[in-house]
Formats: structure tokens, sequence, C-alpha cells
């Protein structure tokens, strides 16, 4: 996609767009430094939907931008990886709950889209967090079953309260304007969709299986040290490293997964939308 | 064989700069031609401005010129350009950068780096150029656009006219013989214009840069080769400078502005070829003619002003003392005395930075005072705070871009009274009187974003009229309009001020403020200057110049004879003789 | 106003190629990360801080001391509840939960004061083009830099866009937390659709100046690593292979300590 200059543009646009949006709420936070409340959140569902691969990276580029104003960090990295997969996910996945020939234009416009969507939005949610959690328990900063919880609860609120009515305003003038991602790239760009249904499957098993396997190793820990009284300290054994370990395989699938959802089909849907269009090709 | 004989020179004339042939382009998705059949050459060395209506092909025929038209956009094109005999239809839009720079009218949109030197480097990266030669260039071309010693800024520090001039200075790098500027001067306050003006009369004096401007202000495209005038995608006038600023009736037609000084002697009879443009010809053909300036009609229009300042009512904002330091200690206003009353349509004038717009900003509430005072209705604005205050003070922003928000127009301009909670019915009776009052009555289905850029600051006005307030402050009313679409506008304003509303607009196009406004205060360095009527104001040519405004022509020549008018009507109607 | 953290000083540390800076920092993570005890984090601390002294760039603090603290709070009182210890002080709080809650506040401060440095001592374009020089992608560097161009004229507009919108009405303070959040819908559409529409203007303005035209291209920016950066990369490696000796030794650590 970059060889496209608009692609590279949206790419800087959207980075500039959310960090510019991140500043007011920089102080304003629930665990200070790693969430905050923004309703700013919603720009990655918003841009993975619009704009494909380069709203997923100005997701990761432009919350990495926002802790340039002062929480720069080594969870800068694991922001940078979770909010792409926050709007990667919604760029790759929304095909795959279409039929061939099915109308499935970026606009929340019917009952069914609007399922679709919140269903991504709360996967998405999931997975970023996921990815920012495990890493910042990994190095003992924060411990997972917190920022996990925080992190979905925030970014699926400002996703399902705020996106469907800015897709529903935005996606004709990003049409007119001729930036939609699935009229800018062509086909042989984006990975043909034969295994996109496994994908999605797998990312859902990625995606839910960690968020409940670190809960409950998460919450069990935690319950043990509540018990003050009678109990041997470390009698259950694990350490914070258990959390890294077992959510391995998990953060494995999503990658996979990640790989297998196409993209090709939405392309292909816009292309042959385009060609009854006016008669023009690209 | 002959061509062996013809020396370098003979070959420059044969082959033009630039050489346009039946050019006709239709965007995607559209149904009209934005050119249809335009044939054109500009020779090396040439000036030449471009003028028309919004919509008649400007801007596509400057992308026509490097290439971006036919490659950029999706479309269907007919007819060629030549770039010193190359084909725009050839070769990628990047290989034709060497040879044409292309400044847009939106200079936030064009300046992509952190610091002023890279932005420069940026085209001669682009071609390769070694490492000192760019140093070279980087120096070079910032003192060719009078930015001197800037290289390390930041380009978000910069005012507008700097950016624009970091525009051009960034195309000039790659060294292009032909450098075309769309619109350079639109959104730029006097001062920002002043600097393009300057670089455009440094590049027209150099020969080896062909030169291509559109422009919007008639009153500066006197120094130009020729004027080009497009209308609806074809080419109405291609003729020497002077010779089209002639043709008064034609410029009307192509909704451009004619210059003042023609306009009056046209309409009193004098044939187009003898029609003078400046005011200093003006009075020497006036006086040539034996005309002058009846002092009892003058003295009538003095008295017309006197009447009408006595029919204001009571004082609805009064503003005392009043200075305004921002947190970061930046001092905006110091010791500003204003009043006005119900009724007045007084103009804020002065350019960026002068403190106009943080002064009016206090009258909505939106920044409180330092020190002094600021009170509608007879009440301190701090008391009253700004959801009281949008009740009766409405603010229109510059940009309407930066207010719309819904899907229709009925729920955008909806927005305002929905938020005060009215009744349903007596919301929509509101939308519907705000929309009837712009213009746009029954038009509340439409997309706001699908309007053209006129429409949409009507929009922007009629959000805000339908809270139905005392007072209405316009930021800029004809910022990026087309002089129709301008006349439009005012006509607007002055129809709402004479239904009742109390106007107040921030503006420097100085032509608005002398046909419309009733008084005007003058900004400079943070202070009042000036203020009064705006005859009074107008005579004071000095400390105009002082505040970097310039009186329209027409208001310059009245002042040279002796008597303040302001627009051609009132110069005709004390005119006496011929 | 700039939300940058950059500050226009001249010293030595200003004087480092960008990547032994980038270099640095990772450094100072991997320092910070070291020691869970938060008497050997004072001694990490201590480094930074005096880094941050020669560069001149401690001023800052003044920006971030907020978020410093805010994190410092919230680690010390989750890692308190969450971990567990051997020895109880009260309620359900143990001592090596206590200690090596001050450990991870302090870890987690460390490295965000390290990240304050850099950035203070660091251009913008400084960065992308370290980042080119580290093998990044040129285009993908581009659109970093951009990004960080436009930050400070988009948020100009925000604010803008803000102050129309509340002399309309628009008043953010009131109704519950969906009633809030849905408030914003009139500041964060216009923020797009003014920012967005420049897209195409961007590209033609890009590529009337060449982008693509060529394979390769030249810089402007030179960035040579000398003397001084080999020298003080030299004396960091030192320092870290220390820390890394000493806690494989053992030291730094809070026993008695799970979660």
């Amino acid at each position: 996609m970059w060889r496209h200059t608009q692609m590279v543009v949206l790419v800087a646009l959207s980075a500039a767009i959310y960090a510019a949006v991140l500043i007011p709420f920089k102080g304003f936070t629930i665990i200070p430094g790693f969430t905050e409340v923004r309703p700013a959140n919603v720009f990655p569902f918003v841009f993975g939907l619009l704009f494909g691969p380069a709203g997923a990276w100005g997701a990761a580029i432009g919350n990495l931008i926002g802790d340039f104003f002062g929480t720069l960090g080594p969870g800068s990295i694991a922001g940078f990886i979770g909010n792409f997969f926050l709007g990667f996910l919604p760029y790759k996945m929304w095909g795959s709950f279409f039929r061939r020939g099915e109308n499935m234009e970026q606009n929340v416009n019917s009952g069914k889209k609007l399922a679709i969507y919140i269903a991504i939005t709360i996967l998405a949610s999931v997975v970023c967090a996921i990815w920012i959690a495990w890493f910042n328990d990994l190095i003992g900063f924060v411990p997972f079953a917190a920022l996990a919880s925080i992190i979905t609860v925030n970014n699926a609120i400002a996703g399902i309260v705020l996106g469907p009515i800015l897709l529903l305003v935005l996606y004709p003038r990003v049409k007119r304007w001729g930036l939609l991602w699935t009229e800018i790239m062509a086909p042989d760009e984006v990975p043909d969709s034969r295994y996109q249904r496994l994908g999605n499957l797998l990312m859902w098993v990625g995606g839910l299986g960690a968020l409940i396997v670190g809960l409950v190793l998460g919450l069990g820990l935690y319950e043990q040290g509540f018990a003050a009284a009678g109990f041997a300290p470390g009698s259950g054994g694990a350490t914070g490293v258990a959390i890294g370990l077992a959510l391995i395989p998990f953060l494995v699938l999503i990658v996979i997964a990640s790989f297998l959802l196409g993209g090709r089909e939405q392309v292909e849907a816009a292309e042959e939308e385009m060609a009854t269009d006016t008669g023009t090709t690209r | 064989m002959e061509y062996a004989s013809w020396g370098e020179e003979d070959l420059r004339i044969v082959v033009p700069a630039v050489s346009i042939k039946d050019l006709a382009y239709t965007y995607r998705g559209q149904k009209e031609p934005a050119l249809d059949g335009v044939s054109l050459d500009v020779a090396e060395g040439e000036f030449v401005v471009v003028m028309g209506h919004s919509g008649a092909g400007k801007s596509t025929l400057c992308t026509s010129l490097n290439g971006l038209i036919p490659h950029f956009f999706r479309g269907r094109m007919q007819g060629e350009v030549r770039i010193e005999g190359r084909s725009t239809r050839e070769g990628k839009v990047g290989e034709f950068a060497k040879d044409v720079g292309l400044v847009f009218q939106d200079f936030e949109a064009q300046l992509f780096s952190t610091n002023v030197a890279l932005e420069v480097a940026f085209g001669p990266e682009n071609f390769q150029v070694e490492r000192e030669e760019m140093v070279r260039r980087v120096e070079s071309v910032l003192s060719q656009v009078r930015l001197e010693g800037f290289e390390d800024r930041q380009p978000a520090t910069l005012s507008g006219g700097q950016k624009q001039r970091l525009a051009i200075a960034s195309v000039l790098a790659m060294e292009p013989r032909i450098l075309c500027l769309d619109e350079p001067t639109t959104d730029l306050d006097p001062v920002g214009k002043l600097g393009i003006f300057e670089i455009a009369e440094d590049l027209k004096n150099r020969d080896d840069v062909t030169l291509i401007v559109v422009e919007h202000e008639t009153e500066e495209t006197l120094d130009a080769d020729r004027i080009v005038v497009l209308r609806d995608g074809r080419i109405a006038a291609d003729q020497p400078a002077r010779e089209v600023l002639r043709e008064v009736e034609l410029l009307e037609e192509s909704s451009v502005m004619p210059l003042g000084i023609a306009r009056f002697f046209r309409e009193k009879g004098v044939g187009n070829e003898q029609l003078p443009l400046t005011p200093e010809e003006g009075i020497k053909e006036f006086e040539a003619r034996g005309w002058r300036v009846s002092p009892e009609r003058h003295r009538e229009l003095v008295e017309a002003d006197e009447g009408r300042e006595a029919s204001y009512g009571e004082p609805l904002i009064e503003v005392e003392g009043l200075s305004h330091r921002y947190p970061n200690g930046v001092v905006a206003l110091e010791g500003v005395d204003l009043e006005v009353r119900r009724g007045e349509f007084l103009a804020v004038l002065g350019q960026n930075g002068s403190g106009k717009t943080t002064l009016v900003k206090h009258f909505n509430g939106l920044l409180e005072p330092t020190e002094g005072s600021v009170r509608v209705d007879g009440e301190e604005t701090a008391k009253q705070g700004i959801q009281v205050l949008g009740q009766r003070v409405g603010y229109v922003f510059q940009n309407p871009d930066h207010q719309i928000f819904s899907d229709t127009v009925f729920d955008e301009v909806s927005f305002g009274p929905k938020v005060r909670e009215l009744r349903e019915d007596e919301v929509r009776e509101r939308v519907e009187e705000a929309l009837a009052a712009v213009g746009l009555g029954g038009r509340g289905d439409e997309d706001p974003f699908g309007l053209t850029k006129g429409e949409r600051q009507r929009v922007a006005v009629a959000s805000v009229l339908a809270v139905r307030p005392e007072v209405l402050i316009l930021d800029e009313p004809t910022t990026g309009l087309d002089y129709a679409e301008q006349r439009s506008m005012m006509d607007l304003v002055r129809h709402l001020n004479e239904a009742g509303s109390t106007i107040i607009a921030v503006t420097h196009t100085m032509w608005v403020v002398a046909e419309y406004a009733h008084r005007a205060a003058v900004m400079k360095d943070c202070r009042m200057a000036l203020s009064g009527t705006v005859r009074e104001v107008f005579v004071r040519d000095e400390e105009l110049r002082d505040a970097y405004l310039r009186p329209p022509h027409i208001v310059s020549m009245g002042n040279s004879l002796g008597h303040t008018v302001l627009s051609v009507e009132e110069l005709l109607r004390v005119t006496e003789g011929g | 106003m700039d939300p940058f953290l950059y500050l226009d000083r001249d010293t030595w540390v200003h004087r480092l190629d960008p990547r032994t800076k980038m270099f640095l920092l990772i450094g100072a993570f991997v320092l910070a990360f070291l020691f869970v005890n938060p008497l050997y984090g004072i001694g990490v601390l201590a480094i930074v801080l005096a880094f941050g002294a020669a560069a001149k760039s401690l001023v800052n603090l003044e920006r971030i001391w907020f978020i410093l603290l805010m994190i410092a709070v919230m680690t010390v009182i989750l890692w308190t509840v969450f971990g567990s210890g051997e020895t109880p002080l009260f309620w359900f709080v143990e001592r090596e939960a206590l200690l090596y809650a001050i450990g991870a506040a302090l870890r987690i401060d460390i490295m965000i004061v390290a990240g304050m440095i850099f950035l203070s001592t660091t251009r913008n374009e400084e960065i992308a083009t370290g980042l080119v020089k580290l093998g990044i992608p040129y285009r993908f560097a581009f659109a970093v830099s951009t990004a960080l161009r436009l930050v400070p004229t988009i948020a100009a507009t925000g604010s803008t866009i803000g102050q129309a919108q509340r002399s309309r009405g628009l008043d953010l303070e009131s109704g519950n937390i969906i009633q809030r959040v849905r408030k914003n819908t009139p500041l964060l559409i216009p923020v797009f659709v003014s920012t967005i529409r420049s897209t195409n203007v961007f590209s033609m303005a890009l590529e009337s100046k060449g982008f693509g035209a060529a394979r390769e291209r030249t810089y402007f920016l030179r960035l040579a690593m000398g003397r001084r950066d080999a020298v003080v990369l030299l004396v960091f490696a030192l320092v870290l292979v220390t820390a890394v000796a000493l806690r494989l030794m053992g030291y730094g650590g809070v026993e008695g300590f799970s979660r």
C-alpha cells in the first residue's frame, strides 16, 4: 500500500489526528500513563474501516506520538502494537462477515452491519488490551487483570457509542473524496480471502481465550493474596511469568489469524461498484 | 538544412513554455466538464494572471500543467498540454516537477517537514540533488522569499503569510522554469498578501521564470503581461492585462470584480478603450474632463451617515479598558474601549495578531478580560458565561467546516435550538425561519458536505441565527468566496442588519467594509488605533497604511479629490459634469 | 502552543547522534527494568537524573510531574493489592508487596523520565532521520515525520472547533458518561473532516515536488557518529554489563514476593 501517495498521506493524517486529540486528555486518566478516558479512542476503528492498512498504521503511530507528549517508555511499544491491532481488526475482519455479492460498504446503515460492527469493535478492543496488558505484566509494570479489563472497556465504549454515528456521517464524504482504501488499492495488493473464515474463527479464539485465561490466572492469584490468614505464601506456585507464558499460544493464534484474514474481497467488491458507476476504470 | 542556421533564441520563440490545445477534462463522478475546450499558449518569461468565478476551472487548469491531470485524478481528458514541447500525457507527475512548480492555495496542506530547511530541501532530495548543492539552494531560495534565517524554525510556528512563502520556496528549490501559483493570497491577511505580491514582483522581473498566477484581487493584476478570464470551463478573454481590465462588462459577467475606477468611468459613459485603471489615472481623467465633486451632494451623504448614527438604539456591548493576556504570557489586547449600539453594523479591521479576533471573542464569553470590563446588555460577561451569552451574541466562525458535523442541513441548523431544549415544533419553526433568512429555504434534507463553500457558510450562519441572537459576529465572512458569492453573502448580512440584527464583522476585505459597514474600528498591535464611521476612518490614509490596510482604489480617488466616498455609486452621486 | 518536549539547548547530549541517544534510551529501560528493589532503583534514578541535568532537560519535569505522580500512586496501590508477600504489615498489605510496588513505581517513572530526556534533546527530524538510517523504510519514516509536523496544527484546529461549538451551546460537562461521550461528536467529526479533506491536496503537493519520482533519494540532514558517540556508548555499555552482572549475582531483587 505504501506505493500510493494517498495511502502514505492517510497514515500521516490519521496518526496526527489521533495524537492531536489525545493531547487534551493527557492528564485526565484512569490508570495514568496507561489508559485514559478518551472519546478519541473511536478513531482507530473508524480509520481502520475507512482507510484499511493506512488506518491501522495511523492508529499505531498516532498512539506512539501521543506518548511523545509525556509518557514515552517501554509501554509505548505495547501501545504501538495494541493500537495497530485496534485498527487492523476492523479493516481485515469486516469483509469476512459477508458473502460474495452482498453489499459490504463500510457504512453502518443496517441492523446486520451494526451487529457486525459491535462484534468487531469488542474483539478489537480485547485484542488491543491483551497485547498491552500482557507486555506490561511481563515486565512487571501493571497486573494483567486490571489493565486488560480497563483498556477493553474504554476502547469498546468509545467505539460502540461513537463509531456508528461517525461512520454514518463520514463514509459518504470519504467516498466522495476518493479516499476509501478499497478504492485506492488494487486487489493484488491484499491477500486473498481463501482462509478468511478460518482466520475469523482463530482471531476470536485467540482474543477471547487470552482474555479469559489471563483474567483467571491474574484474579486467581490475587485472591490468594487476599486470604491472608492460614495460606502459605506462594502456595499457588505460579508467579507473574505464568501469565506471560500462558498467553503466548493465544498471541500466536492472533498473529496467524492476521495472515489468514483476506481483504481482497472488499477491494474486488469496490471495484465492481466503481465499474458500474461511470464506466471509467482506474 | 535551414534549421542549422537557427540560433537558440529563435528556437525559444518557436516552442512556447506552455502550450494547451483544446483541453477538456471531466472529473470522475461528475457530469459537467471542469474544462471545456481551452487553448492557451504561454511564452517563456511571461506573467499571466488567470481569473474567474468559483468552479470556472482555474484549479483544474493549474493541475493540468504538471501532469496531476491526467495522472493523479481519475477522469477523462481530451486535448493536449505540452510543457516545453513535452506532452503531459507521457511520464509521471514527479518528472514534470523539475520543470513546473505548482503552489496550492491551502498553505497548511503542502508543508510536511518539521523544520523549514528540510521543507525546502524536500523537493531536491526527491531528485537526488547533492547535499552541498541543496544547502546552497536552501539559503538562496529562503532569501528570495524573505525568510532568511528561518532554517531551524518549525512550520507550525509561522504565520499564514510566512507559510505560503515557505511553500513557494520549497517549490523554487527545484529550480523550475515555470511557476504556477493557485490563489496564493486567498486566506492571508494584508501583510501576508503584501509579502506574496512582493515575491511575485521579484519573480516576474526574472527573465528565466514563466509565471502563471490565479488571482482574485483585481487591483493587484495591473502588473501582469496578460490576463486570461475563465468562465464555465472556457476562456472568456485572453488579452494584455490592461485591455482585459477595461472590459468592465465582461468581468462582471464572469463574476470577477472589475476595478472600481474603470467601472466608475464606464458608468459615466466613457468608452472602453479610454478607461483609466488606477486612482492616479482616474484623477487625471476626472480633472481633464472638468468634472468636480459637488460639496452639497457630498454633504447629503454625510448627513445620511449622521441620521443613521442617531437611529441606533441603546448600547448593547460596552468595553472599557479591556486588556487580555493569554496564559502563556502573550499580551493580546491593551486598554481597548468600544461601544456597540443596537442596530449598528460594525467592522473590526486589522491584520492577524492585531487583536481583532481576541477582542470579539470577549463578546460571547469565549474569553474573559484579564483587566477592564466587557458588558453585554448591562451585565458583565464574566458573570453570564458562554451558555447564556450564546443566546444573545451569535458567533459565526470563519471556516464552516469547523462546525458542520450533521448528516442533513436541518440537523445542523437545529443543533443550537435543540441544545437549548426547545420543543420540537419550536425547533422546526426556528430552523425553517433561519434557512429562509439565508436563502436556503426548503433545503433542509440536503447533505451539508455536498454544498459549495458559499452555501456551507450560509448553513453556518443559519445555525447561529436559529437561536435568534441580538448580535451576530461574523469572522471573515468573505474568505474563499468569489466576487459574486461575496456580494451575495454581504447582501444577506445587510438584510439581516436592516431586519434588526446588530452586526459585528471581523474582516480585512476593504471594499466590503466600505460598501456595507456603518462603523469601523481598526486594531493595531493590540490597541485600537482608529474608530468612527467608515467614512471618518477611511479618510485617514496614513494611519490605515500603518496598520497595513489600504482603502479601495475608489475611496483613495475620492480622498484625493477631497471628499471621501465609499463606493462607485457614491462617487457617481456626488460628481457633477459629464 | 508546542506540545513537544524538545528544548533547544547546546549540550554534549544534544550533539550526540540520534541513534546513540536511541540506544541510550533503550539501555536506560533495561537498566531500570533490571532492579526490582527500590533501593537499587534509587541508584538508577540518580544516574538518569544526572544525565538529565547534563542535558539541561530537567525543567521539563514541570510538565510531566503530575503524570509521574499519578502513575506512581496507582502502581503502588495496584501491586500492593494484587501482590503477596511473607511479612504482613497491616490489613492485607505485606511488606514485600509494598517494597515491590514502590520498586515498580520507581522503574516506570525512571523509564518515563529517560524518555522525556530523550525527547528533550532530540529534534523530531532527527528522530525521523535516525529511524531511516537504522533501516526503517523511507515512506514509513516520512509518515511519522509528517504526522509530527501536523500535530500542533490539528490540535490548534481542534481548539478552534471546540470554541466554535461551545459558542453554539455545546456543553461537555453535563450528563452521564454515555451522554458525555456522545457529545464529542460535534468535535470529532469536524476535526476528521477538515483534516482528511486536505488529503488530496497533500498528495498532489507531494507528487508535485517529485515524491516517488526516483527510486533513491538524497538526504539533507547529515548524521554522523563521532568520537563522542563511541565514548558514550562504550561507557554506557560498561554500566549495563555491570548492572546485569549484579542482578545475576542476586542483588536488587525483593525476596519473598509473589503475584
